[in-house]
């Protein structure tokens, strides 16, 4: 048999698999050395197991380092970086955002299912850590491993020495000896190491191995990554996919601070029509009126519903605080125009949080023994009555931040965060109107609300935007 | 005048800890653990505790002077519920006892367990996860099908102390922290009845930026300095 490839070969091998803006979450072991071997830092997003986001280098001995990897050893944050809480990273993970997750693995079958950690050495340990989550979120897990045991059993097997840590997660296997792909009939061999032949490498894989159609050899160069520009010269351009019957966030509180009044006007613009609208109000910017210059009305919500391009409204206060003067929703609303689903705003805010981080459905307390709890499924807790919840996720969300780097990590200004923060990880595509956007790096990593993973593009509110007409 | 929060002894801001506590410690890979309270905890004599946290000991990071591992050791933690007790490979005191079944350990996966603390936290009742569908953690568990896809509800943790290692405090408790030593802070702080910060730097209140502070003082209740060991 031929020689098997270096880890550090192995490793160059899983970075080709990793392309430029991609968010991808680094377990512990051989995947936290993939950005010590890509030749451009930067143009992926990294994400440890720490809370490190956005971190470019490894292995300096300069103590104390601020931020460590998924295997505690110091790691620099690269321009744009950031750190997050667990629950947040966790989130991240979990909801879907993460497009590849690397793991390295102790067993895999040919269903894809793996055992993370446990071993012949450690056989009643069950050591997850976040290989449990991992497995459950990301678009593509790839497993990293030696193709053998040190025992020199294969680790790739029929069936699992250990309980399962994630089920039919697996798609891509990357050992020393080869890389393997998960399909419904079982592993295909895709490539060998140089000079190894399939008979040998079947010798030491525990499941037949299937031939591809067009066997390849491995190689480990790396083609620099780039990250795709996110800023758009205006507002409708920015709006480009988002068609008839669309669900959009538009944050907002009941003032004019921190809402996305260029973007507003901009989707009014770009005319689409059978919108379902979550925000917190549905327009009382205007009524509630604080500062709007004499003879002038205040962009807000409003002007989509009377432009007619809403159908169903989201909303936790969407009528008018004066009888007197009704907001465009109410009357569309008795015109029969548009439909209303009421909700809490604290429970808005917490079905959106759900909806960002891949929780279904919570319970909470608010709203029982209320008109909120019809048709809904109540739980006594520990003797406490609590609702069923469920998360809430859109098309397409639209903020208002203060500052955006060119990665899209956001700061905002006092409360103007209001519901931004919490929508802005609840949208497929999320876009966010600032006054400025700054060179990535220029902001501070510990500064940072909105990382720039959860936005999908920018535009910046023209100079002579006014916020009234 | 609301009490000052701020200790000049950590053995005076754990001197209510008592004998079956259940104890959320800060700290991923020996980065961010509350060194100076541990110490004290440890100095406290209580006993029984159920100590909440990372792993102990890392596997690749350098392990703090002192750690939830010097606890066990002492034979004052009955309970650990962590995503990683030991590295596997490891035979420090908590793989001593975990093997010899003298420490119950729950095992829950490191995203479980912060949601879970979010959970207890944000006053909720459950929440429904999808992490580990399929596997070994799911057994036993109430699982329901939502929008065609599995999932487990998972309870909510919450505790009667978090020790919390932050790097900066307002006398007020907001926090700040540095780098990736954020990891648990912010989401411990508020699943806790007493939450102790031990921070590097006290500034009176006004002297951090509000915009910048990411535990509220609300959920702070003692502030501690750190003491270089």
């Amino acid at each position: 048999m031929a020689d098997r490839i270096s880890e550090l070969s192995l490793v160059q091998r899983a970075a080709q698999e990793l392309s430029g803006g991609q968010l991808v979450a680094l377990g512990p072991g051989l995947p936290t050395q993939i950005p010590g071997v890509l030749p451009r830092q930067g143009a992926i997003w990294f994400l440890a197991d720490s809370g490190a986001l956005g971190y470019v280098t490894q292995g300096t001995d300069e103590a104390p380092a601020s931020s460590v990897d998924s295997d505690g050893r110091p790691v620099a944050l690269g321009p744009g970086g950031t750190v997050l809480s667990l629950v947040d990273a966790a989130g991240m993970a979990r909801s879907g955002r993460v497009d590849v997750a690397v793991i390295q693995t102790a067993q895999v079958n040919s269903r894809g299912d793996f055992t993370h950690w446990t071993t012949a050495a450690t056989p009643g340990q069950f050591i997850p850590a976040t290989a449990v989550d991992l497995a459950a979120g990301p678009k593509k897990v790839i497993a990293v491993m030696p193709h053998t045991s040190p025992e020199g059993k294969p680790n790739l097997v029929a069936d699992l020495e250990f309980p399962v840590d994630g089920v039919g997660s697996v798609s891509t296997i990357i050992t020393d000896v080869a890389v393997l792909n998960v399909t419904h009939r079982g592993l295909m061999l895709m490539e060998m190491a140089p000079d190894w032949r399939m008979d040998d490498v079947q010798a030491i894989s525990g499941v037949p191995l299937m031939p591809p159609p067009d066997m390849g050899e491995m190689t480990f160069s790396i083609t620099p990554a780039r990250s795709p520009s996110k800023v758009f010269q205006n507002g409708v351009d920015a709006l480009f996919d988002l068609k008839d019957g669309a669900t959009v966030l538009i944050d907002g509180f009941a003032g004019p601070g921190g809402m996305p009044h260029y973007m507003l006007v901009s989707l009014r613009e770009q005319g689409s029509k059978e919108l379902t609208m979550i925000s917190n109000t549905a327009g009382i910017a205007r009524i509630v009126n604080f500062g709007t210059p004499p003879g002038m009305t205040a962009i807000d919500h409003s002007i989509l519903i009377e432009n007619k391009q809403i159908r169903k409204v989201i909303a936790s206060y969407p009528v008018s605080p004066r009888a007197s003067k009704p907001s465009a929703f109410e009357l569309a609303y008795r015109r029969g125009e548009v439909e209303l689903e009421l909700v809490p705003q604290g429970t808005l805010a917490e079905r959106l949080r759900a909806g960002g981080a891949g929780v279904a459905a919570f319970y909470t307390p608010t709203g029982v023994g209320t008109r909120i709890a019809q048709g809904k499924e109540t739980r006594t807790i520990n003797g406490k009555e609590y609702l069923l919840e469920q998360g809430l996720q859109a098309d397409f969300c639209i903020i208002r931040g203060h500052k955006a780097d060119t990665l899209g990590n956001v700061v905002y200004k006092g409360t103007s965060r209001n519901f931004n923060a919490v929508m802005a990880p609840a949208a497929r595509v999320t876009i966010v109107e600032v006054d400025e956007v700054v060179e990535a790096g220029t902001l501070n990593p510990e500064e940072i609300v909105t990382p720039g993973v959860y936005i999908s593009r920018i535009v910046v509110r023209p100079k002579e935007f006014s916020p009234y007409e | 005048m609301a009490a000052p929060k701020t200790y000049l002894t950590a053995e005076s801001a754990l001197a209510d800890v008592f004998d079956g506590a259940v104890v959320l410690v800060t700290g991923f890979a020996g980065h961010g653990v509350p060194q100076t309270l541990l110490r004290a905890l440890a100095a406290s004599g209580a006993r029984g505790l159920t100590c909440i946290c990372a792993p102990a000991a890392p596997p690749g990071g350098v392990a703090p002077a002192f750690g939830v591992s010097q606890l066990v050791a002492a034979g004052q933690v009955s309970k650990l519920i962590t995503p990683m007790p030991a590295h596997p490979e490891e035979d420090g005191p908590v793989a001593q006892q975990w093997q010899s079944g003298d420490l119950e350990v729950e095992i829950v996966p490191q995203g479980v367990l912060a949601e879970r603390m979010r959970a207890g936290g944000a006053g909720l009742g459950g929440v429904f996860l999808s992490a580990g569908a399929g596997a070994r953690f799911h057994q036993g568990k109430e699982l329901r099908e939502i929008n065609g896809r599995q999932y487990a509800l998972e309870t909510p943790i919450k505790a009667d102390f978090a020790l919390v290692r932050a790097h900066t405090a307002d006398t007020l408790g907001n926090l700040i922290y540095q780098g990736t030593g954020r990891a648990w802070g912010p989401v411990m702080a508020p699943a806790a009845r007493i939450t102790i910060a031990e921070v590097d730097h006290v500034v009176e209140a006004g002297g951090l930026d509000p915009e910048k502070v990411i535990t509220h003082g609300i959920f702070v209740h003692r502030i501690v300095q750190r003491v270089a060991s």
